[in-house]
């Protein structure tokens, strides 16, 4: 039966209340959204011959009368009555008793849907997860592109090397880290990015293209030049052959693409340009953080918060000339996180502890306190108040003070799982509530997964970036330029690290 | 013919209404169908669950958890068989629940059964007014 039924659907939608009636067993039997309905449909829900109600209840379309199924019941009230059509209580599918199946109607599918999503929105339970359904359209697409390409669990699909074109290893390592990102990567592959820029110097369509390029199934390296042309026009200060920042590229490359993608959303309110805080392009939608700096006088102990965007999170390393605070092995950092403190080598979490931990501003650098009205003392701390989707790690490796200019190359050992909860706002919070603290199963909206590794060899003045990408679940595979080998997950923990890329485990619906 | 139809269909439209409202008692009550006392213990808690709206959230984390193990994949791997074996022309929903629902009930994890036999005696626990 495709979509337009059977003809005994046909006949039965000849009535002109149809639509109603099929609503009123919708909402009231079938998708109970609020109290009323809900009591309503506990009591009658029954099988009027046996008062079963678990039998696979149905209810019949032309009168009232619920019967079960696997009992035959409804089939006998069919028989004697003449009633052609029932519903299924439990799923909302219509069966018809003279072709002696579930029949699929266009017109009828429509109501089901949207009485069901009717009643999720009233019990709060928002969008759920529905598998994809093709429009006409997309049909049309997929009938006039019959080639197909099946993804197994080994397949290279996705993996492609990269010229470099002169000391680009900087651009190459983080186009590798962003065409393995999911969200990233699903965004355009679906062809979400609408263009209105009028010339052709669109990083977004760039890199919509690169994303063809990679999955294409060419086994050949890619030449980025055009890439590299459109980030020298659009980013200036990574112009040149010289030798870059990794880091400082992939900023640059987040800001032009959030700056090109900000027309995606075609929302303008009252003509003036998307708040820049309040943006909802990809970019932001997958990289942007909050960061909640406290600032407490140390006289009253009044709080100053305010809470600043961010994409990657600085983190930094013991050796450099900034004080790393010794901290004692242990505390509930790295035992989250299922680190082994061997004596003296520092973890993620470390570093992020220190990230968190309160600092105390000393004598000359007094805040002025709303409070006390006075320049008071007073401590700062940085915790998370958002979590982005995607969080990346820098981890300082280059000193550019004014005494030296050096490569810090002290080992930082990084996990596979991170737990993010213990440097949230909402933890410190309960920890100075005295709250105990939840255990981390239950909070899974912290959990992050690792899944590329951009690696820096050799020295502040030359040396050379490769990336470790994560293709399948356990698959590795290392990104040198156009050498791509696979890798093993030893390979990848026991690398230096210098941008870590996490992924939410577990991603919501708003 | 055709204004006698509309006649029946607006009658038991009307019905319905009056059914639905409340205003007309349902054709049958659950003491004149001789339900043993296990079914109408059954049937009690069951409504308490809907009225709660407790069996939405039960079934939510039911489907849940047989996503998480792998429930979902291997009975849907099950269902292409029978269709490929009975021709997709001619399978109806009928063969797929036949043949389908033994392995299925099978194939849930104890674990996934414990699990949700604690929330329910937790939720019986706490609306012990039955």
């Amino acid at each position: 039966m495709g979509p337009a039924g059977c003809p005994h659907v046909n006949a039965f939608k000849v009535d002109n209340n149809w639509k109603q009636n099929l609503r009123l067993i919708c909402q009231c039997f079938v998708w109970s959204g609020s109290v009323e309905t809900r009591k309503r449909k506990a009591k009658s829900c029954i099988c009027h011959m046996c008062g079963a109600h678990l039998s696979r209840l149905h209810s019949c379309l032309h009168c009232v009368f619920f019967g079960c199924f696997n009992k035959k019941h409804i089939h006998d009230h069919a028989k004697s009555k003449r009633h052609n059509l029932a519903i299924d209580l439990l799923y909302g599918g219509i069966y018809c008793f003279v072709c002696q199946d579930y029949v699929y109607d266009k017109d009828m599918e429509q109501i089901a849907k949207e009485e069901q999503r009717k009643s999720w929105k009233m019990q709060g339970a928002g969008e759920k997860y529905a598998s994809w359904e093709p429009t006409k359209k997309e049909l049309e697409l997929l009938r006039h592109n019959p080639k197909r390409r099946r993804i197994t669990s080994n397949c290279t699909i996705g993996l492609r090397g990269l010229i470099n074109l002169g000391n680009t290893c900087f651009m190459n390592c983080i186009v590798q880290a962003l065409t393995h990102t999911p969200l990233l990567r699903d965004f355009f592959l679906s062809d979400r990015h609408k263009c209105v820029m009028q010339s052709d110097s669109c990083l977004v369509c760039e890199m919509s293209q690169l994303f063809q390029e990679f999955y294409s199934g060419h086994r050949s390296p890619h030449i980025p030049f055009r890439l590299l042309h459109l980030v020298w026009t659009h980013a200036r200060h990574l112009a040149g052959y010289e030798q870059q920042d990794a880091h400082e590229f992939l900023i640059a490359a987040l800001d032009v693409l959030h700056r090109h993608c900000k027309d995606d959303n075609g929302k303008w309110e009252n003509g003036k340009a998307n708040n820049p805080n309040h943006c909802n392009c990809i970019i932001d939608q997958i990289f942007t953080g909050g960061l909640q700096s406290d600032v407490t006088c140390q006289v009253c102990h009044g709080v100053s918060t305010t809470i600043d965007p961010f994409w990657d999170i600085s983190l930094d390393l013991p050796g450099s000339s900034t004080p790393f605070w010794p901290l004692s092995p242990g505390g509930d950092g790295s035992a989250l996180n299922g680190e082994t403190h061997t004596a003296g080598s520092t973890t993620l979490t470390d570093c992020l502890r220190r990230f968190t931990r309160p600092e105390h501003l000393g004598s000359s650098a007094k805040i002025k306190c709303s409070g006390c009205h006075s320049y008071q003392e007073s401590t700062k701390q940085l915790t998370m108040k958002k979590l982005p989707i995607v969080a990346c790690f820098h981890l300082k490796r280059f000193e550019h003070s004014a005494k030296l200019r050096r490569k810090i190359t002290t080992y930082v050992s990084f996990p596979l799982e991170l737990d993010m909860t213990p440097f949230m706002a909402s933890s410190k919070e309960s920890r100075m509530n005295g709250q105990y603290q939840q255990t981390s199963d239950l909070n899974n909206d912290n959990k992050y997964s690792l899944f590329a590794v951009v690696n820096h060899q050799g020295t502040l003045e030359s040396g050379h970036y490769t990336t470790f990408i994560r293709q399948h679940k356990d698959q590795w595979f290392k990104c040198d330029d156009a050498i791509i080998t696979k890798a093993s997950i030893k390979d990848v923990l026991d690398s230096e690290g210098y941008l870590l890329f996490y992924h939410k485990q577990f991603l919501e619906y708003e | 013919m055709v204004l006698c139809n509309r006649n029946v269909q607006a009658c038991v439209v009307w019905r319905r209404y009056c059914y639905v409202k409340g205003l007309l008692p349902p054709q049958t009550s659950l003491r004149s169908l001789n339900m043993s006392k296990d079914s109408q213990m059954r049937a009690a808690i069951n409504q308490k669950l809907i009225e709660m709206g407790e069996r939405e959230r039960l079934k939510e984390l039911l489907r849940a958890k047989l996503v998480e193990c792998g429930w979902k994949d291997q009975l849907k791997a099950h269902c292409k068989d029978v269709i490929r074996e009975k021709g997709l022309e001619h399978v109806t929903v009928e063969d797929l629940v036949t043949e389908v629902t033994p392995k299925g009930r099978a194939l849930v994890p104890d674990s996934v059964k414990k699990e949700l036999l604690q929330r329910i005696r937790a939720f019986l626990a706490q609306h012990a007014t039955l």
